[in-house]
């Protein structure tokens, strides 16, 4: 799952939303921070965390396997890239006995809170960045400032 | 891009396999290897690595960000995932004026081999990867021992 936002006229402190932003990806124990990057492209800022599952899940299809959160831009103009990445989503379709081979579905949910879901986290992740987008925004956060792009 | 291929009735050596794609991945200067995961899932084997460009790219749009391959399965019976990332590939489109904060495709075209674009580099890897099945099966390599889950 890849979602792109553009901000605009916010007036956001991008330097303290990232750092937030890489604490709280830091807060899941199932996570490893494995790149921080920070500095320049095309003139300007671009900061991008990566981080990937620490451990084998019980069930594998579904389940987050990489987050990764880019920023691009100024404060009053930028772009959050929210990319979410899970196991053999693509086996997620009727009569494919392959499934069978990695871990059925049902199992997923029988596996309960033990297991680190790729949606569960992205919605969560996604909630929480825009909380943190209204904490280090001066001006008023409203819909007509922000442009979805979904992939 | 993710995408996931089941290969049956090849006896393929997948501890070779993955080695050879580990090697693979090591030869892409721009990528560094950040996570490498193996264990049994379901009763079969399972190994995943992750690469990660390892410097901030000269433009963003469509530039390769990270690549993941797993393998999990029996040499008889198994499953392949290859998924590559890249920065604000959702901003492909016409009129997203999002375009200009990251660099527009063209800057990464002009950029040329400096340029590691994600979609080229798929392609190489998964032409690559093939090759390295037909290296490590024990059997001959037929269009009918595979099947390609597209997401």
């Amino acid at each position: 799952m890849t979602l792109v936002r553009r901000y605009k006229h916010l007036e956001t402190d991008l330097e303290k939303l990232f750092t937030d932003i890489v604490a709280e990806i830091r807060k899941e124990p199932k996570l490893n921070i494995v790149s921080v990057m920070n500095g320049e492209v095309n003139g300007v800022p671009m900061m991008s965390v990566i981080a990937s599952r620490t451990s084998i899940p019980k069930i594998l299809v579904g389940t987050l396997r990489e987050v990764t959160v880019t920023i691009s831009g100024n404060p009053d103009d930028y772009l959050i890239e929210m990319h979410v990445g899970e196991w053999l989503r693509n086996l997620v379709v009727p009569n494919t006995d392959a499934i069978l081979l990695v871990g059925p579905l049902t199992g997923l949910a029988a596996a309960g809170s033990h297991q680190l879901l790729a949606a569960t986290y992205g919605r969560d992740l996604k909630l929480k960045i825009k909380e943190l987008i209204k904490k280090h925004s001066k001006s008023e956060y409203t819909d007509e400032k922000i442009d979805t792009f979904i992939d | 891009m993710p995408f996931v291929r089941r290969y049956k009735d090849l006896g393929t050596d997948l501890d070779a396999l993955y080695m050879d794609i580990i090697s693979e991945l090591q030869q892409e200067k721009d990528l560094e290897i950040g996570k490498e995961t193996e264990g049994i899932i379901n009763g079969v084997g399972f190994k995943s690595v992750t690469a990660m460009r390892a410097s901030l790219p000269r433009a963003v749009t469509g530039t390769l960000r990270e690549v993941s391959v797993t393998i999990a399965g029996e040499p008889d019976d198994w499953l392949l995932e290859l998924h590559t990332g890249s920065w604000f590939g959702n901003m492909i489109l016409p009129g997203a004026g999002g375009f200009l904060i990251a660099g527009p495709v063209g800057t990464a075209a002009a950029a040329g081999t400096t340029g590691l674009m994600a979609a080229q580099y798929s392609r190489k890897l998964k032409n690559k990867i093939k090759e390295l099945v037909k290296k490590h099966s024990g059997k001959p390599y037929t269009a009918d021992k595979v099947e390609t889950f597209i997401d």
